[in-house]
């Protein structure tokens, strides 16, 4: 199983413009978040990409894609229908091929050499079976992610056979529902905004769409039912998620960016006089 | 291993029920040390939890039981000071080690025993307590509120459906839950609570059906009694409402919402607690509410929490606070996602976790309920049933059950809705009027089922089989045979269990309503943990609806002739009820439905309208908008109206008539105002206090030695003689102290305690006037002679015990059986606030598990802000006028009989009259013993006074050489707390008392008692030599559908034993048996009077009579 297609969502009408933020790289190098984006899915080996986008925004986001430009295609997801909607805008560029998705509001930080989506397309190839990266998170953050309970699968990775998919569960659900042996208490494996999918969850989300026509369509349902017909994996990637459309999240995205690259010392340096000024 | 162990932890049924009383039949002294040393090595080293607490109550079985009944115990010892302390401040294990060691060097004793039995029953109920509790907190889906410290850890967010929408809007968005009560239709022998459920799943089962309630001929129909509302508010606040208990407050600080004790509000808290909102894991953080609402409901907001309750009493046995809680919770929670559906009844999974956060909302309001209370979240009628813990349960490992037990719905295939219907048309559901603490009775069902006392086993045995055929019954419809077995089930094995669970009320109705209705009346039921307030009675169909107008006079009039001497709360009830199909369910209301109860305008809408416009948030606006909108067509707030108005001036009617109430009764009973007055000013001047009731520091303080006491056992044969011709001579009279309330007995509740039947007798529920008289009538047969039994009085006491022993002992009332009247009477004052900290800090207070001393203290800063803001020393009169009034102490009980011609009168009917017994009303066990009274003229003393070793629970005082001199001395007028556990024994207030000689005392004579002038002079002469104590008394104040509140107030008392501390004046001293001398002071001893053989002796003392 290759997997040489990446999807991303970017069609959330009210972020509809923090892809096009501006970051500084690893590299010192100013990219928008989309093409961070779009660079980690091209170093773990993705030929083509696909970005959903809300109607009008086409060009806007070309210009974002930077030196991937080529190999972007872009869907328009018409009407604000949902997360599911939108991956269903995404079908036909994706056709039977399993493909990798991403969210276009995380930048992800991987903390070995290989990127966080090499990492998980290393466990899709070699299971081949569905799987989502997870990230432990306390429970305090748990509304703001879906989250899956399941077992571990054995073996060298920290790779988790999921049983239960919840969106934006509050802890109440959490701790009846969302069991995970080995977890540390208050701690849940949460999506990290990275998932090698096939097919069968274009089937699942239209079919859900079918049932509610008109409705908000979201993921973690056709999740959750995708786990009950197949085995569908969770990989504890080793990186760090960073949700740009959280409370400074974009501030929060690009310390860590700088820290974990060449201008940490100026970075750094920077911190440092501001910690040192007297606060009004 | 023992045998003991062996019970304990075998897997084999039969031994491990066999009960710890069957092995303790004819052990010795020796084996019985020797097992208790067994077992709590034992303990120490047992890891599984309830075989633990198992040895724990059989070490207190052996040391409260059996090994007093060995006579090689030693009767006298002293329970050192430092154990004593460690009781109090529930370190019971502490205690445990003390107590031990002391009995290494004293020798195992009476006294050294009881503390060891009262520490190990402790110990056990705590070690019970925190169990649960900690399987409170660790279960799934609770854990995660006491991980959270901070504001931003809130992971709760508000549904965007109730967040008002603007300012404008007419009336804010508002969930409202309505909710069922439950009741048990088996009467389950207690097999909900918590620690049976976790140890004996199997056994732990009930028939629980939800019901929505009216009361009978006020209410037009029946609904769920329960309603909870909740809206969010644009102010950055927690506002609750209480509109049952016309309580609310706006809470700012985060703490206070921790403050149980503050308000009336306390079960709306522990809601907001257990519901997540405010998490119980950021008390004490330093976070601020206004940032942690933030969080939930967004920047400047903050939610509004209404609770109604239709009108349902207290005492109800109906689960009302239970399922209230579960109410406020559960709107809680669908407000804030935690429960899948905003609106319409709720599924499996969150009826459970609702249940489980209400468990967690009593544990935190510091009470606490049985595992099937909150049964009225579910629908309909359901099986609930213990569930065995399995891998993966908080409990797996712990105990053999869990928690929470499982609930099988009970379809329309298992009971027809024909089978419904014929319970709704037969059952009679009532509330009695009796309101009582069941704790006690709850506590002894443990005890006996981890005891596996043997009758009792039994009988719960019984009860499971019970179920089983009331299931079968009432799916066949058959409602006759339903009330037969549910009629069996109270007459046999619930009263086998706890005999305490029937009373003479309840007897009686079910007597009246027998006689009244023959075969129509199909059974009685009893709910909940004791008969007299929730109860029911089942009727042919065709006669129900006479049944439900007669109930009500029956039980009217029942309660009219026995209010005096039992508890009751409120008047009787019947009420109206239909099985509840749905549960509990929520439902957002939006303008214009958006209406709160009329009692919640009712209440505040006077407080609005006295603000001016301008000053009006918008919540308030809306509010009164909505009001007059909907005021303009619907009745019940139209008629609210006028009373609303009302509420708006000032009302002096009813306070006015409750004061001139009072005066007429200060006036009748000889209320002395200077005096009154004086003891004020000395009380604010602080000259008279608590701290002043103490012998001074240096006084010198020591144990009596046996030689300083006459041992009734070791009395001559002559004495017996001597006593046995003085009563045939008509020598003796007995004089019962009858004139309070037994505020301990009766937790303040205001009946006569002598009047209460407390236990049967003879097969019938006899009080304490009863037993004392069948003695009497007992003594009158063996030795002849007449003995006249007088009953002292007071303003309390007098009418009712006039009325029952005129109505009882007709023939002999005015010949044998006399009344003295009280001539003396105090006002309750406003204790100071010094008064009440030093009876708060400065003397030992029993300290009471977490959660209930948290509730505690901080009832004690209101209590304490009340004595300020009302005024230090100021007469106590927010009352009903009897309760503001007190008796002066037992010392004016003499002096009474002689200024209100008792006394005259008893010698001039037997001449022959030398002397006097005096006793109190609870001490059962003294009679005219011959060999006492033998005893006592031959001392030729004025007074002689009976002591006995002391126990544990012997508090107050006792007998010592004070200054080199023996008398009895009061405990609070010891120098320090310590000083009484030097004593070893324990003074039984039973007086002897040669009259002729304690007339010379008063300077009278026989012949001068008919001089008024010299009597007064006697009696205020001999009364300046005696001290007067400030002492605080609790006292109930009801309210609202039967609600109390307990004040503590300031009195005054003049003590009886303090004649012995008269120089002038002879004392003897006898040690008698503890039988004979123990006091009954608490209804939670009555279960240990009766296993430990004193029920029987006390039975022996008595004949009564054709």
């Amino acid at each position: 199983m290759k997997v040489r297609h990446a999807l991303i969502t970017a069609a959330n009408p009210v972020q509809r413009t923090l892809p096009l933020q501006i970051l500084v790289d690893r590299d010192g190098v100013p990219r928008s978040a989309l093409e961070i984006i779009l660079r980690e899915a091209a170093g773990a080996g993705i030929e083509k990409f696909c970005v959903v986008v809300c109607p009008g925004d086409e060009t806007a986001y070309a210009e974002a894609c930077g030196d991937l430009r080529t190999q972007t295609e872009f869907a328009v997801q018409t009407e604000p229908r949902g997360y599911g909607d939108a991956l269903l805008r995404g079908q036909d560029f994706i056709g039977d091929e399993p493909f990798l998705h991403l969210v276009g509001d995380h930048i992800h930080l991987s903390d070995v050499t290989a990127s966080c989506a090499r990492q998980l397309l290393d466990v899709a190839e070699a299971e081949r079976a569905p799987v989502s990266a997870v990230q432990p998170t306390r429970e305090s953050q748990l509304t703001s992610f879906g989250a899956v309970g399941g077992k571990l699968v054995g073996g060298d990775l920290p790779l988790y056979e999921i049983d239960t998919v919840l969106e934006k569960p509050t802890p109440t659900v959490a701790e009846q529902e969302l069991l995970v042996p080995g977890m540390r208490a208050g701690f849940y494996l949460c999506f990290f905004g990275l998932h090698v999918l096939d097919q069968q969850i274009f089937e699942l989300l239209a079919k859900q769409q079918a049932a509610a026509p008109g409705g908000s369509l979201g993921l973690s349902d056709a999740l959750l039912q995708l786990a009950g017909h197949r085995r569908y994996l969770a990989l504890n990637v080793a990186g760090r998620r960073y949700d740009i459309g959280a409370d400074y999240g974009l501030l929060t995205a690009q310390l860590a960016l700088s820290l974990g690259g060449k201008d940490r010392d100026q970075v750094m340096s920077h911190i440092i006089e501001l910690l040192g000024q007297p606060q009004n | 291993m023992s045998e003991l162990i062996d019970i304990i932890r075998s897997e084999d049924v039969a031994v491990r029920n066999r009960s710890v009383d069957d092995w303790g039949e004819g052990k010795s002294f020796d084996e019985l040390i020797a097992a208790a040393a067994e077992l709590e090595a034992y303990r120490h080293q047992e890891t599984n939890l309830y075989q633990r607490v198992r040895a724990l109550f059989f070490l207190h079985v052996l040391h409260r039981y059996h090994l007093p009944r060995q006579p090689e115990l030693g009767d006298s010892g002293r329970v050192p000071y430092p154990a004593f302390q460690r009781l109090l401040d529930r370190r019971f294990e502490d205690a445990i080690g003390v107590l031990l060691k002391m009995q290494e060097k004293q020798g195992a004793n009476d006294t050294l025993c009881s503390a060891l039995g009262a520490a190990y029953h402790a110990l056990a109920f705590q070690t019970l307590a925190n169990q649960v509790r900690r399987t409170v907190r660790s279960t799934r889906g609770n854990a995660w509120m006491f991980r959270m410290g901070h504001p931003t850890d809130q992971p709760l967010r508000v549904r965007p459906e109730l967040i008002p929408q603007s300012a404008q809007t007419v009336s804010l968005p508002m969930l409202v839950e309505r909710t069922a009560v439950r009741m048990d239709l088996t009467h389950c022998a207690w097999s909900d609570i918590f620690f049976l459920g976790m140890d004996y799943p199997e056994g732990a089962r009930v028939l629980n059906v939800s019901i929505d309630l009216g009361v009978h001929g006020r209410d037009p129909a029946t609904r769920p009694p329960v309603e909870a509302y909740f809206r969010v508010i644009d102010e950055p606040v927690m506002r609750l409402c209480s509109v049952d208990l016309e309580a609310s407050v706006c809470i700012r600080d985060l703490e206070e919402v921790f403050d149980f004790g503050r308000d009336y509000l306390g079960l709306l808290k522990a809601a907001v607690i257990a519901a997540g909102i405010i998490p119980p894991g950021i008390e004490r953080s330093g976070a601020t509410l206004a940032d942690l609402l933030g969080r939930t409901f967004g920047p400047g907001r903050g939610f509004e929490l209404i609770s109604n309750v239709n009108g349902i009493p207290k005492g109800s046995r109906l689960a009302v606070s239970t399922n209230l809680l579960g109410a406020l919770i559960a709107t809680c929670m669908r407000a804030t996602r935690q429960i899948a559906d905003l609106e319409g009844p709720l599924n499996e999974r969150d009826r459970r976790t609702v249940a489980t956060r209400a468990i967690l909302g009593e544990w935190l309001g510091g009470s606490g309920g049985g595992w099937q209370d909150s049964g009225g979240i579910w629908p309909g009628i359901k099986l609930i049933e213990g569930k065995a813990s399995e891998e993966g349960d908080a409990e797996f490992g712990i105990s053999r059950g869990c928690l929470l037990p499982q609930h099988t719905r009970l379809g329309h295939d298992r009971i027809p809705a024909a089978a419904r219907e014929k319970l709704q048309q037969s059952l009679v559901l009532v509330h009695g009027g009796m309101a009582q603490n069941v704790g006690p009775i709850l506590e002894m069902v443990t005890e006996k089922y981890l005891l596996r006392c043997v009758e009792e086993w039994k009988a719960r045995g019984t009860t499971v089989d019970t179920l089983e055929a009331i299931l079968q019954h009432l799916a066949h419809g058959d409602i006759k045979a339903l009330g037969a077995a549910l009629t069996a089930n109270f007459t046999g094995p619930l009263q086998q269990i706890i005999p305490w669970v029937s009373n003479r009320y309840t007897e009686r109705l079910i007597a009246e309503v027998r006689a009244e209705f023959g075969d129509s009346f199909w059974g009685f039921w009893m709910l909940g943990g004791m008969s007299g307030g929730g109860m029911g009675f089942i009727f042919d169909p065709a006669r129900r609806e006479e049944a439900q107008a007669r109930l009500l006079e029956i039980m009217t009039a029942a309660k009219r002739d026995l209010e005096a001497s039992l508890p009751f709360a409120m008047d009787p009830v019947v009420y109206d009820f239909t099985i509840n199909e749905s549960g509990s369910t929520g439902a957002l209301r939006a303008a214009p439905e958006a209406l709160l109860p009329v009692g919640y305008y009712r209440q505040m809408v006077p407080a609005t309208l006295r603000q001016s416009a301008q000053d009006l948030t918008a919540r308030e606006q809306n509010d009164l908008a909505v009001f007059t909108q909907h005021s303009q067509h619907d009745p019940a707030l139209r008629e609210a109206l006028p009373e609303l108005l009302g509420q708006m001036l000032p009302s002096l009617s009813a306070d006015t008539d409750a004061e001139s109430n009072l005066a007429g009764l200060l006036r009748a009973n000889g209320f002395d105002a200077t005096q009154h007055e004086q003891i004020r000013q000395e009380l604010r001047d602080g000259r008279i206090g608590l701290a002043m009731n103490r012998l001074p520091s240096t006084t010198k303080i020591e144990d009596l030695e046996s030689r300083d006491l006459f041992n009734l056992r070791e009395a001559p044969a002559d004495y017996a003689q001597i006593g046995a011709d003085a009563l045939a001579a008509g020598e003796l009279a007995i004089v019962t102290y009858a004139a309070g309330v037994g505020s301990r007995w009766t937790q303040g509740a205001g009946c006569v305690k002598g009047l209460h039947p407390f236990a049967k007798f003879d097969g019938q529920h006899r009080n304490f006037i009863d037993v004392h008289l069948a003695k009497t009538r007992r003594t009158h047969a063996q030795y002849g002679g007449s003995v006249p039994h007088v009953f002292t009085t007071s303003y309390l006491t007098h009418a009712s015990t006039e009325s029952y022993l005129k109505n009882t002992y007709e023939g002999a009332f005015g010949n044998s059986i006399h009344l003295s009247p009280g001539r003396s009477i105090g006002l309750r004052l406003v204790p100071t606030v010094r008064d009440l900290q030093f009876a708060w800090e400065e003397t030992a207070q029993q300290k009471l598990d977490e959660q209930q001393q948290k509730m505690l203290e901080s009832v004690r800063t209101a209590l304490t802000h009340w004595a300020r803001s009302t005024g230090e020393g100021a007469d106590y009169t927010e009352n009903l006028p009897n309760q503001c009034l007190h008796p002066v102490g037992h010392w004016f009980e003499i002096p009474n009989l002689i200024k209100n011609g008792t006394l005259q009168r008893l010698i001039e009917q037997q001449p022959n009259l030398r002397y006097l017994m005096v006793h109190n009303i609870d001490t059962l066990g003294a009679t005219a013993d011959p060999a006492m009274l033998g005893w006592f003229k031959s001392s030729k003393a004025v007074m002689g006074w009976e002591a006995i070793t002391k126990r544990v629970e012997d508090h107050g005082g006792g007998f010592a050489r004070i200054d080199g001199r023996v008398r009895v001395v009061e405990g609070l007028a010891l120098p320090r707390e310590e000083d009484e556990f030097k004593l070893s024994y324990y003074n039984a207030n039973t007086c002897w008392i040669d009259i002729d000689a304690l007339l010379a005392l008063f300077g009278l004579t026989r012949s001068s008692l008919d001089d008024p002038s010299a009597v007064e002079a006697g009696v205020r002469n001999l009364g300046a030599r005696v001290p007067t104590y400030v002492t605080l008394k609790d006292v109930k104040k009801r309210w609202g559908h039967g609600q109390e509140d307990v004040f503590p107030v300031a009195q005054f008392e003049k003590l009886w034993g303090d004649m012995s501390a008269l120089t002038d004046a002879q004392s003897a001293f006898a040690l008698v048996p503890r039988q004979r001398g123990q006091q009954l002071k608490d209804q939670a001893q009555l279960d240990g009077w009766k296993r430990d053989g004193s029920a029987a002796h006390v039975a022996s003392l008595c004949d009564w009579g054709s």
